[in-house]
């Protein structure tokens, strides 16, 4: 990447980072980074955003997960 | 590339699974413990059971709604920052940056949405569970149902109500609707629209056609349309019908235009509408174009129909629309209207408030009344009326050169349009009335520098279109510089080059006897010459005398021109008439100033000349009269000889003469003051005064009638004083009838003198030249015995009668001067009460009859 892209690619992180701390969404520098890339690859957000939230509140509902999970094939 | 970006998103997935999970766990995870399978198997579960969002990809309505979330939730500060960052983060392009940008935000408000129902106490064990009743083979429709339970059961489902309403109630809905819609139209949206296009222009399309029930163009009804396009399509084609009513009228007056029916104000409308329709069909032409071409859409998977729908017309139509009607109305008003007269009509339609319709009817103005102001800019700056239609408000007629002023040009109030007032009008009329005058009748070029002064003084220029409409201001000031230089230059000619001064103080002096010497002169000349009959004068020789009056008076010291115009006038006379009646003098006046003296003025001047004529003569017989009557040593000394009676009778015949002599005397000779001064005198300086004040050839003429007419009323000529006027002649002759007997009284008495001296003359002659004292005086001699008895009493008879008719007329003369006297009072329009004062002031007359 051109040092031109470079560091467009940085002050979009910025500004996204930003914004995403005005929402208060928890997120970090580098996990945005990655959701935005994974965003620019067409996924869908909803998706994503649900990903993000099952994980991030993972530990209470722990103990029920591994038997659920063990039923999916 | 597919497989890249697959091993991608997977390498991507798992770094995002790992730091998710090392969020929750300060340690570092473990890649390959179960837990991170596990996470990781059903985050791509999660990924892939949702490929298409379910909101429409506009980056810029999810920055609105985060917006207004934060600004609702009170947090104005931190939404404007937002908005400030999202700004800027739109506004990157480029390598490097974001692609999907309404991903990253949309992403975002979900996160923030559900930390937010999160932190709000909701469990997220409940959240669960639904989502494990979620396999991958019932896919949406579970979802759907189940979503539906839930809300049933009142819990509001965070993660699945991301979206307003699940993607497929809404694609249903619209699915039927398009079939809904497809039923009920025969015909799609698309042919009426350019139908509804064509009715625009006039022109009948497939199904829309001018119906001549309806008056207008509507759908015929065997068109199967819903009713609410029925009804839309039938107001679009209002502007049809307007547009088919201007374009008559258009076109009639096209063909009119030959025929000359047409002005030239109707041809300057018809002008203005064709422009306006021209921008019309501009819009028609663009609308057209448009109608065929598609709506382009930001995601382009959507089918979209036409661009132009019945909706979008009407919404282009709102403006032509309110133009059109406006022009239609108009043309209505002027069907019948032409010139002054259509301008004022337009006129009155152009005061509203609307800033569309001001600016519209501004325009079209301009150009109805540029004719009619180029009109009026060369009627005042050049006189000139070329006025071919009839349009102007100013029309003129051939007249002779001495009536141009008054009755040359007069107002035409029908095509006086509105926005110019009546002074202004009028103001108008009498400055291109002066040039004219100075033209033709003063045969004076110098107008026309005034008219270039005028204009540079008020901005404009002389040349042509230079002034339009909205600029009455500046069309006023014109006028006005205009009429003020007009008019100074024309009492300047009219003073200076016609001495119009001298020419009114000659009339005065000569017509109405205010030459006091030249009059005496002439009336001692004419006098004997005019007691002959009318017909037996010749005008030759009364001119002779005239002549010869002149130079004996001060009057051969005026001015030749002015001599020369005076003349004497013989008036038409029948055959008992005297000299007396039918001789007047005439003034001539000539051009141009036979404006002011015209032949009614100058018949006037001539009734006045008549009755100061008769004054005069009556005064002057009375002086006459005098002159016999000084009493001499005849009356005293010259009949001591005579019988007693006699004597006495003489003596009282002769004191009665005076008497009445007296009377008659105090009576012309007052009344010969009243008029000359009270009347005369005070009427021409109040002329002279407003002559010095007049602005301009209409307030002369003013002030010129006024003068003669309080001459008129004042000298008891007018209507109103007529049984006066009456009496007051009955008393001249009466006066006349005095002298003649005055005259025969004084004749005999003379004749008997001398018959007494006569018969004393034989026997007392010695004794003549010692009692010789006055030449008239004789001595009475001794009588002779024979004649005396007969003298005494042919003397007697004599003095008798002269006695009787001196009575006679006293008591005639005492009677009609009481009679006039008494009409005096009673006269309630002029000042008598001066010559009332002065005939009685010491009240003679009113204590004989107190009912005076």
């Amino acid at each position: 990447m051109d040092p031109e892209a470079a560091r467009t690619a940085r002050e979009s992180l910025d500004l996204a980072f930003h914004m995403s701390n005005i929402l208060d969404t928890g997120l970090d520098r580098h996990t945005l980074s990655v959701l935005i890339a994974l965003c620019d690859l067409g996924l869908n957000p909803e998706a994503l955003a649900a990903v993000v939230k099952e994980l991030q509140s993972e530990p209470p509902p722990s103990p029920p997960l591994p038997t659920s999970s063990s039923q999916i094939p | 590339m597919e497989e890249e970006d697959q091993r991608k998103v997977t390498d991507l997935v798992i770094e995002l699974v790992r730091r998710l999970l090392s969020q929750q766990n300060p340690q570092s995870p473990n890649p390959n413990s179960p837990h991170f399978s596990q996470s990781l198997r059903y985050a791509l579960r999660i990924l892939s059971s949702r490929l298409t969002p379910s909101v429409s990809p506009d980056a810029d309505a999810i920055a609105e709604s985060i917006k207004r979330r934060l600004a609702t939730q009170g947090n104005s500060s931190d939404a404007l920052t937002f908005a400030d960052l999202y700004t800027k983060f739109a506004s990157k392009n480029g390598p490097g940056s974001v692609n999907n940008k309404w991903a990253v935000l949309y992403l975002l408000k979900i996160i923030s949405e559900d930390r937010k129902t999160a932190r709000k106490g909701m469990d997220s064990s409940i959240l669960l569970p639904n989502l494990r009743l979620n396999d991958d083979e019932i896919g949406n429709h579970v979802r759907v149902l189940n979503v539906k339970e839930d809300r049933e059961k009142g819990w509001q489902n965070g993660v699945l109500l991301v979206s307003k309403d699940p993607e497929n109630l809404r694609e249903i809905s619209f699915r039927e609707f398009g079939n809904l819609v497809k039923e009920e139209n025969e015909v799609t949206e698309e042919v009426l629209v350019r139908d509804v296009l064509y009715a625009c222009q006039g022109i009948d399309g497939k199904y829309v056609k001018l119906d001549s029930n309806l008056d207008g163009y509507a759908l015929s009804d065997l068109v199967k349309v819903p009713r609410a396009t029925r009804i839309i399509v039938r107001k679009l084609c209002e502007l049809g019908w307007l547009f088919r009513k201007v374009k008559g009228y258009i076109s009639e007056s096209m063909d009119c235009f030959p025929a000359e029916d047409v002005g030239t104000v109707g041809q300057a409308f018809c002008a203005a509408l064709q422009d306006e329709l021209s921008e019309y069909y501009k819009l028609l032409a663009v609308l057209e174009a448009q109608s065929t071409n598609p709506i382009p859409l930001v995601s382009g998977n959507a089918s979209s129909g036409n661009y132009l729908s019945l909706r979008r017309l009407s919404v282009w139509f709102a403006e032509p629309m309110v133009k059109m009607r406006l022009m239609a109305v108009l043309v209505d008003k002027c069907k019948v209207l032409r010139g002054g007269a259509m301008a004022g009509a337009i006129h009155l339609h152009a005061q509203h408030g609307d800033p569309l319709v001001h600016d519209f009817m501004r325009r079209l103005l301009r150009r109805v009344c540029s004719p009619l102001f180029e009109m009026v800019r060369s009627w005042v700056l050049e006189g000139e009326l070329e006025d071919i239609f009839a349009e102007f408000f100013i029309v003129g007629q051939p007249v002779k050169a001495e009536s141009l002023w008054r009755e040359g040009y007069r107002m035409h109030a029908g095509m006086l349009p509105s926005f110019i007032s009546q002074s202004l009008a009028q103001r108008i009329l009498r400055t291109g009335k002066s040039i004219n005058f100075l033209r033709v009748c003063c045969d004076d070029r110098g107008w026309a520098d005034a008219a270039t002064e005028a204009a540079a003084a008020a901005g404009t220029t002389t040349r042509r279109g230079s002034l339009g409409y909205g600029e009455t201001g500046a069309l006023e000031s014109l006028v006005m510089e205009a009429a003020k230089r007009i008019d100074k230059h024309l009492l300047d000619v009219i003073y200076k080059r016609y001495k119009f001064k001298e020419h009114c103080l000659a009339i005065k002096r000569y017509l109405l006897l205010g030459q006091g010497d030249f009059v005496q002169y002439l009336m001692d000349i004419v006098g004997p010459e005019l007691s002959e009959p009318a017909n037996a004068i010749s005008s030759f020789k009364l001119a002779g005398l005239l002549e010869s009056a002149i130079r004996s008076s001060n009057a051969q010291y005026d001015d030749p021109d002015i001599l020369d115009r005076l003349r004497v006038k013989m008036m038409p006379h029948g055959t008992g008439d005297r000299g007396w009646d039918v001789f007047s003098l005439e003034y001539d006046a000539r051009v141009p100033l036979d404006t002011v003296f015209t032949e009614s003025v100058m018949t006037r001047y001539l009734r006045i000349f008549n009755f100061l004529w008769k004054l005069r003569r009556v005064e002057h017989a009375l002086i006459g009269a005098w002159k016999t009557m000084k009493p001499n040593c005849i009356t005293s000394h010259a009949f001591t000889k005579l019988q007693r009676t006699v004597k006495l009778q003489l003596l009282s015949t002769l004191r009665r003469c005076q008497v009445l002599w007296d009377e008659m005397n105090h009576f012309v000779t007052n009344l010969q003051y009243y008029i000359m001064f009270e009347v005369l005198e005070v009427s021409w300086s109040n002329f002279s005064n407003e002559m010095e004040v007049a602005k301009d050839l209409d307030d002369l003429l003013a002030a010129h009638e006024k003068y003669l007419h309080s001459i008129v009323e004042k000298s008891l000529l007018g209507e109103r004083s007529q049984t006066l006027y009456k009496s007051l002649f009955v008393l001249f002759d009466l006066i006349l009838q005095f002298r003649s007997h005055a005259d025969r009284l004084y004749e005999g008495i003379h004749e008997l003198q001398a018959r007494t001296v006569e018969s004393s003359l034989n026997s007392r002659d010695k004794t003549k030249s010692r009692r010789q004292t006055k030449d008239k005086s004789s001595e009475p001699g001794s009588w002779i015995s024979e004649g005396r008895k007969a003298l005494t009493q042919r003397a007697s008879e004599f003095l008798q009668n002269m006695g009787q008719d001196l009575d006679a007329l006293a008591t005639e003369y005492k009677s009609l001067l009481e009679g006039f006297l008494a009409q005096l009072p009673v006269q309630q329009h002029i000042d008598l009460k001066f010559l009332l004062f002065r005939l009685d002031f010491t009240e003679f007359y009113t204590r004989q009859h107190p009912t005076l």
